[in-house]
């Protein structure tokens, strides 16, 4: 009935803060499998796990936004996206639902939302129960934007 | 224009075609009188001139036609062939196979007068330019002359027969010559007809059930959107006579009248019972081969696309990847099974499930090796244009050569395909160049004058083995063995403790080459080392033999296919790791006390050689198990050798090679990951990088 314009997210949460990615660039959701490391690749790629008869990276979130990574458990789950060709793994603590958000209830994100860069953000959603969900940019979730790599500068320049 | 099917048709029987006739050029220039060989190659020029003048290639279309009239000639007797002849026939055939791109929609910009020139020069001159447009032969001239009449006439009652070109009398002939007949018929609707398109939709139909109608004026989309007046004219080719045509096409409604006649040509004007006659000669063996080109184009196009699909690679793989899963899932389910019957011991049920796991599992193994098939090309694809090549190679450098080709029919994957033959190119260019003497030289030596030059390729166990062998000079090892001290790359002393396989080894290296001058061809020292690379790089190996004044032979061992290949797998940490057995020379287990330290380095020595120690989860950055025995997998590439260390040997097993991904790109030290008969997954070792790291540790 609503012929206002909204967007469906899956709802997971990391860390305990409650993040949406895009449902579009989500292939699918499975449970935590056993994981092959990569030696030599970027700390965040945890490595690469089998799919649909291919190999694909999978990615620690927490470690992509410089936090500390939380402990697996039941509820863990492998997030599987697609961004243009690439599809690749994310880890999350739990997948919640599937969430119809209208766009108007999406502000554009402060520059900093619970100790995670904007960079990886596309912004915040007010849900009707006053929850916040963090809606993740998943273009920009395995790129090294510039802003990381300013950081990084400038994390180098301070030591 | 023509759909992309139309179009591929058409190129395959041009590559077809053009094969042909490079096949038949070579033999004829030995064979100058051989009727069959004259007359395969006027045949395939004159499919070729018949469809690419239909498709509107024009270029292509003319220096078929001046070829297939050259070989007409010939094959009249009134001209002889001479090699220089067979030099511009392959420059013709060059030409073609540029202007071939031009099908695939690439531009050609090549200037063909010069070659026509040429051709026609043979045939006592006269502008190949006019030739061209004129009718060639008598039964051209029949045709009628009258100019060219767009619009078809009114009355019926004298029809104006359109003019047929070139393209569609050829098709005519050649269909003839199969015992068709062609016919021109115009067709005349009831003026007050309704749905003028929709019945002429339905003549079209019933024609087509009589005969294939290669020709209508004005074009079938006119005719089925109605463009034109009540009357329409088609070219047939048929096999009923002209009163059972006539009936049937009168039998449909709103017909109102039709013209129909036999077109004549040369054949039937001779008369009917030498045509057939001739039929039943030729069509044994040209029905199959040279199905008329415009036909093709027509009714033959389903047939033939029926048996034939082009593929995507891309989804071959696909295809494969999931067959990989359901072979992972088959394991799970065995093991299921098992546990199963252990709990259940010879329930009825357990014995159904174990039936079904066993079927299944027999199929999805049928499965895979079908798929990997399909995958799979003949080496024909490659080999095919070598007799040309060496034929070239060898007048240009004055060498007689009895290049013999065996094993066209092999089989493997078209990735391997495309890689190996500018290996198998450059080293049968040395053979002509560096191993086969000139035929005065060889004279003197008492061998024959033409040198043998033996390609082959034949299945050894899992591999594909190519041999390239001549009866030439060999390798003078010791000669080897100077230029390595002169171009500085070994002193004296290193030299000599080279062994002869060694040394041979030596023209693998860059920058090596021992041919006295740099020819055109070969002996720039660029060459053997590339070939070493590109084979090594499909995880295949090469190997030479060689006897002074007898000759040389390379061996070269390829996998069947990329995707799988032997490794060696072991376990590093917790996970387990492949070795491509290609790579792998031996292993090894030495004590902790084995091993001494050269500088910083780590080295043992096996059986008088010191090899580089590598400790993999040292080098990976993970914990491993070590204990006081050592496992070792000796790797080599090239003359190099890495002895790694790891914490447990498992055994050979065969592997799917996946990708890593775009994403995570090149790892260092990793060329892909595998996926395990239980699901996990395990990283498959790049060996040629850890050598190429390890080598950088010994100069340091």
């Amino acid at each position: 009935m609503s012929s206002q314009a909204e967007e469906q997210v899956v709802v997971f949460q990391l860390n305990d803060q409650t993040y949406g990615i895009d449902i579009v660039s989500v292939r699918e959701i499975i449970r935590m499998e056993e994981i092959t490391q990569i030696p030599g690749a970027p700390e965040f790629v945890e490595g690469i796990i089998k799919l649909r008869g291919g190999v694909i990276p999978v990615i620690d979130l927490n470690k992509r936004f410089g936090l500390a990574s939380s402990e697996r458990t039941g509820q863990s789950r492998i997030v599987i996206v697609q961004v243009n060709d690439v599809t690749f793994g994310m880890i999350v603590d739990s997948v919640q639902e599937v969430l119809r958000i209208p766009t108007s209830n999406i502000e554009p994100p402060p520059s900093m939302v619970g100790r995670v860069d904007a960079a990886y953000l596309r912004g915040v959603a007010m849900l009707e129960d006053e929850r916040l969900v963090i809606l993740l940019d998943h273009t920009k979730i395995l790129y090294d934007s510039e802003q990381e790599q300013l950081q990084e500068v400038e994390m180098e320049l301070n030591q | 224009m023509f759909s992309d099917i139309e179009i591929g048709v058409f190129l395959d029987e041009l590559e077809e075609k053009l094969q042909v006739i490079n096949d038949n050029l070579l033999v004829l220039e030995n064979e100058p009188d051989n009727q069959d060989v004259l007359n395969e190659i006027f045949r395939a020029a004159h499919t070729i001139k018949g469809s690419s003048g239909v498709m509107g290639y024009e270029k292509m279309a003319s220096l078929t036609h001046n070829i297939e009239n050259l070989f007409d000639k010939i094959r009249q007797g009134e001209l002889s062939v001479t090699t220089d002849m067979i030099n511009i026939l392959f420059e013709a055939l060059d030409a073609l196979n540029l202007l071939k791109k031009e099908v695939t929609g690439e531009s050609v910009d090549i200037d063909v007068t010069d070659i026509l020139n040429k051709i026609s020069g043979y045939m006592g001159g006269g502008n190949p330019a006019d030739e061209l447009k004129q009718p060639k032969t008598e039964q051209d001239t029949k045709k009628e002359t009258a100019a060219a009449t767009e619009a078809v006439a009114d009355m019926p009652a004298e029809h104006q027969w359109e003019t047929l070109d070139d393209n569609v009398m050829d098709v005519i002939r050649e269909a003839e010559v199969r015992g068709y007949q062609a016919f021109q018929i115009a067709i005349t609707l009831d003026e007050g007809t309704q749905m003028k398109s929709v019945r002429a939709f339905l003549i079209f139909e019933t024609l087509q059930q009589l005969g294939d109608v290669i020709k209508s004026t004005p074009p079938a989309d006119k005719l089925q959107e109605g463009e034109f007046d009540f009357t329409f004219e088609v070219v047939m080719l048929t096999q009923e006579d002209q009163d059972q045509l006539e009936n049937t096409i009168l039998s449909i409604a709103e017909v109102h009248d039709i013209e129909c006649r036999l077109i004549p040509t040369l054949q039937t004007a001779e008369g009917q019972t030498k045509s057939i006659k001739e039929t039943k000669v030729q069509s044994a063996e040209s029905e199959k081969k040279a199905p008329a080109p415009a036909k093709e184009q027509q009714q033959q196009q389903t047939v033939k696309t029926a048996k034939t699909v082009r593929v995507d690679v891309q989804k071959l793989d696909n295809l494969m990847n999931l067959v990989g899963e359901l072979v992972i899932d088959r394991t799970r389910l065995n093991r299921f099974t098992e546990i199963f019957e252990e709990k259940y011991q010879s329930d009825e049920l357990a014995e159904s499930l174990n039936e079904i796991a066993n079927h299944l599992g027999q199929v999805t193994g049928d499965l895979q090796e079908e798929i990997m098939k399909a995958r799979m090309l003949p080496i024909a694809q490659i080999f095919n244009r070598f007799p040309r090549m060496v034929r070239d190679t060898a007048q240009k450098l004055g060498r007689e050569i009895d290049f013999v080709v065996e094993g066209k029919e092999t089989e493997l994957d078209r990735n391997v395909i495309e890689v190996i033959g500018d290996p198998l190119i450059h080293l049968i260019r040395n053979g002509i160049d560096h191993g086969i003497e000139d035929p005065d030289e060889r004279e003197r030596l008492g061998k024959p004058r033409a040198g043998k030059l033996h390609l082959k390729a034949s299945y050894h166990e899992s591999h594909i083995v190519i041999t390239i062998s001549d009866d030439g000079k060999g390798i003078d090892v010791d000669k080897l063995r100077r230029k390595a001290v002169e171009t500085g790359m070994y002193d004296q002393e290193g030299v000599n403790r080279l062994t002869e396989r060694e040394a041979l080894d030596l023209i693998f290296k860059a920058g090596f080459s021992t041919a006295g001058s740099v020819s055109d061809l070969s002996g720039r020292g660029v060459g053997m080392d590339v070939v070493r690379t590109a084979i090594e790089q499909i995880n295949g190996m090469v190997e030479l033999d060689t006897k002074l004044g007898e000759g040389t032979t390379f061996t070269i061992r390829l996998p069947l296919t990329l995707a799988i290949i032997r490794s060696l797998m072991v376990t590093l940490g917790n996970q387990v790791y492949a070795f491509p057995l290609s790579n792998v020379s031996e292993t090894l287990r030495i004590k902790q006390e084995e091993i001494r330290n050269v500088g910083s380095d780590e080295v043992i020595v096996v059986r008088d050689r010191i090899l580089p120690l590598l400790r993999l989860a040292e080098r990976f950055g993970i914990g491993s198990s070590e204990s006081e025995d050592l496992y070792v997998v000796v790797i080599a590439s090239a003359e190099k050798r890495v002895a790694v260390v790891v914490d447990k040997l498992l055994g050979e097993q065969e592997i799917v090679i996946k990708s890593l991904g775009e994403y995570l790109g090149d790892v260092n030290g990793l060329s892909g990951a595998t996926i395990l008969g239980d699901g996990r997954v395990a990283l498959i070792i790049d060996s040629r990088d850890l050598i190429k790291v390890a080598g950088i540790n010994e100069e340091a």
